[in-house]
């Protein structure tokens, strides 16, 4: 069992141990129900099947909620960002979950990310994996999308990833990117160099 | 302007005496227009006044204290240095580079002799521990682990990153492996470059990265076999990238470049006696057209990588940009690396060396400390006498050298001689 806890990511030795010890001591009622929640998540959640984003039902809240397809589409590269961007509570449109970001040296290609999807949702084309039963929402439902941002990661891999996307997507739609730059409540005087250089690159005029 | 931080006008003016001996009692309050700036070029008068290291009023001792435990074949050593020169004598074999490497490794966190931490730890040891302190009044101290992984701290607080560390005790050095810098590789002449201008420029070590990892995620692109479209879109992304750092990269490096060459060329004629011209000439991976400026030569770079993409597909490596750079260095117009004699050679590097030092100490307001293992070799005399004139003069000094014969009474009256035996300091 310590094992199989030192597999999760950010799980130490010494944690798992915890864990594990945590564990056993537990009513068995309690570890009995912490297993089936495992199992049953496993079991049902699965991927939005129009935006990627992880789901019990074929398609996820946001996708369903009419209010939310107001014309713009944020695309991530995982399901984390999604919760991130969720947590502002600002952003009102749809979303669009990569699953990773383009990083040859990992060979993770552009075939293996949710592009061709991402795609076909901005051109307003039918999608073919979709079942075309009458359950299904019509294709059609996305085609008004009037702006997508990117919301990736400036690394490397995020900076090609939205560049190729930005290629790909530009002759249907506007494509704008989130700003870079220093974060809300943190002193001038204590952010790194890198951070202060991205900021002043992206400054904007007064208004 | 060179700026000094506030530590270090503290130390200037007396506020911080770590050790509480008040062995030093600065003569004056520091503030910027005391700052004497780099030599002028051409320089005045006759040849062999030409370059001083400058940043005098500043007090030339930065490491005050050296201790080291467990390092190479050093069991322990406690040395305190009071003069700005410090003349290691000793056998071959006996540890005196190592207590240069010491430093180096207190100063860069690298050392130029070895890529592993294991080589640096006295045999049978777990760990070695590297500390000192600076007149700044910083104690910095280096763990290193024989199972991997260092530890760093200064002042007893544990830094996050080792690479906090850097900046308390910069050190430029020079051993016999470093005539490679003539004779090697060009990215042995890219990489002494990119050191110089990161202790100029903290962002440049985020472009160097960042490009490093463009070339490869693009290397490993073009091994992939992607289709014609895909990989075409995926190349224009990497190319809009490097077009883009690439030239921040080159404009670094060129930048740098001019400014070392005034400051190098005049070390040595110095160093030469009057004899040599040195030229260093920014062989650049891409063709950069007219003066510096970041517009012009972005566009040129990212025509040029579209231009060379044919042929990149077939090799399978990218053909032009800075990590095809190359810096030449001519003597008499002439290649040193062909031409040059071994003395030439020599001279040549610590022409670069010292200009690094002077260049870097102007910048930075402090000189860094000058390492030399084992430097008179191959030099002819009047060569040696040249040098030793010129280093320990406004900057620290530490030297290392099998017999002390080589160095004038009147150099040695000046500074504190130490001899290694088998590890120990006698």
């Amino acid at each position: 069992m310590i094992e199989q806890f030192e597999r999760l990511p950010g799980i130490g030795p010494r944690t798992a141990q915890r864990l594990a010890l945590h564990l056993l001591r537990q009513p068995e009622e309690q570890t009995r129900s912490f297993a089936e929640a495992l199992l049953a998540a496993r079991s049902q959640v699965g991927h939005c099947r129009r935006c990627f984003h992880l789901s019990a039902e074929p398609l996820c809240e946001i996708c369903r909620n009419p209010e939310r397809a107001n014309g713009q589409l944020c695309v991530v590269a995982d399901s984390r960002d999604l919760l991130a961007m969720e947590r502002t509570r600002e952003y009102h449109g749809g979303y669009h979950v990569l699953g990773g970001l383009i990083s040859p040296m990992d060979g993770v290609g552009p075939e293996l990310l949710q592009i061709q999807s991402l795609v076909r949702r901005v051109a307003g084309q039918a999608d073919p994996a979709l079942p075309d039963s009458p359950t299904a929402d019509p294709p059609t439902a996305d085609s008004s999308i009037e702006e997508v941002i990117l919301a990736l990661t400036p690394s490397v891999e995020g900076d090609t990833t939205s560049l190729y996307l930005a290629r790909l997507l530009r002759p249907f739609t506007r494509v704008s990117r989130i700003a870079y730059g220093l974060p809300m409540g943190s002193e001038l005087e204590y952010a790194d160099e890198v951070t202060l250089a991205r900021a002043l690159e992206g400054r904007r005029p007064v208004e | 302007m060179p700026v000094s931080t506030g530590r270090e006008r503290a130390a200037c003016s007396g506020r911080v005496d770590p050790d509480g001996t008040g062995r030093w009692t600065p003569e004056r309050r520091i503030s910027p227009r005391h700052i004497r700036r780099p030599s002028p070029w051409p320089p005045q008068g006759p040849a062999l006044d030409g370059p001083t290291l400058a940043v005098d009023c500043l007090r030339p001792i930065r490491l005050q204290r050296l201790e080291l435990t467990h390092f190479r074949n050093i069991e322990r050593l406690d040395l305190t240095l009071d003069v700005p020169r410090l003349l290691v004598v000793g056998a071959n074999g006996e540890g005196k580079s190592n207590l240069l490497e010491a430093v180096e490794l207190l100063g860069s966190l690298r050392s130029h002799r070895t890529g592993s931490d294991r080589d640096l730890i006295r045999h049978g040891e777990p760990g070695a521990v590297l500390g000192c302190c600076t007149v700044a009044g910083d104690r910095l101290r280096l763990a290193l682990r024989r199972q991997g992984g260092r530890q760093a701290s200064r002042n007893g607080r544990t830094l996050e990153r080792q690479q906090d560390l850097l900046g308390s005790l910069r050190c430029v050095g020079f051993s016999a492996l470093d005539l490679d810098l003539v004779r090697g590789e060009p990215s042995l002449r890219r990489h002494w470059l990119d050191r110089v201008v990161l202790q100029l420029e903290p962002l440049y070590g985020e472009l160097l990265s960042r490009y490093g990892r463009l070339l490869r995620q693009r290397s490993q692109l073009l091994r992939r076999g992607l289709g014609g479209a895909e990989l075409a879109g995926l190349l224009d992304a990497f190319d809009q990238q490097m077009a883009l750092v690439g030239t921040r990269l080159h404009r670094r490096r060129h930048r740098a470049l001019r400014r070392l060459e005034p400051l190098a060329a005049a070390w040595q004629e110095r160093l030469s006696g009057g004899l040599e011209q040195l030229r260093l000439h920014y062989s650049s991976g891409s063709e950069l057209p007219g003066e510096e400026a970041e517009e012009p030569w972005r566009m040129a770079l990212a025509s040029q990588l579209a231009a060379q993409r044919p042929e990149e597909l077939r090799l399978g490596q990218c053909g032009v940009g800075p990590h095809r750079d190359d810096v030449a260095l001519l003597l008499g117009e002439r290649p040193a690396r062909r031409y040059g004699s071994a003395g030439q050679q020599r001279t040549l590097v610590l022409a670069l060396k010292l200009a690094e030092l002077e260049l870097v100490g102007s910048v930075v307001g402090t000189p860094p400390l000058l390492l030399l293992d084992d430097v008179l070799a191959e030099l002819d005399p009047t060569r040696q006498q040249l040098l030793l004139d010129a280093v320990g003069e406004g900057h620290q000094c530490l030297v290392s050298a099998t017999h002390l014969e080589a160095f004038g009474g009147g150099w040695r009256r000046h500074c504190q001689v130490v001899r290694m035996q088998a590890g120990r300091v006698g």
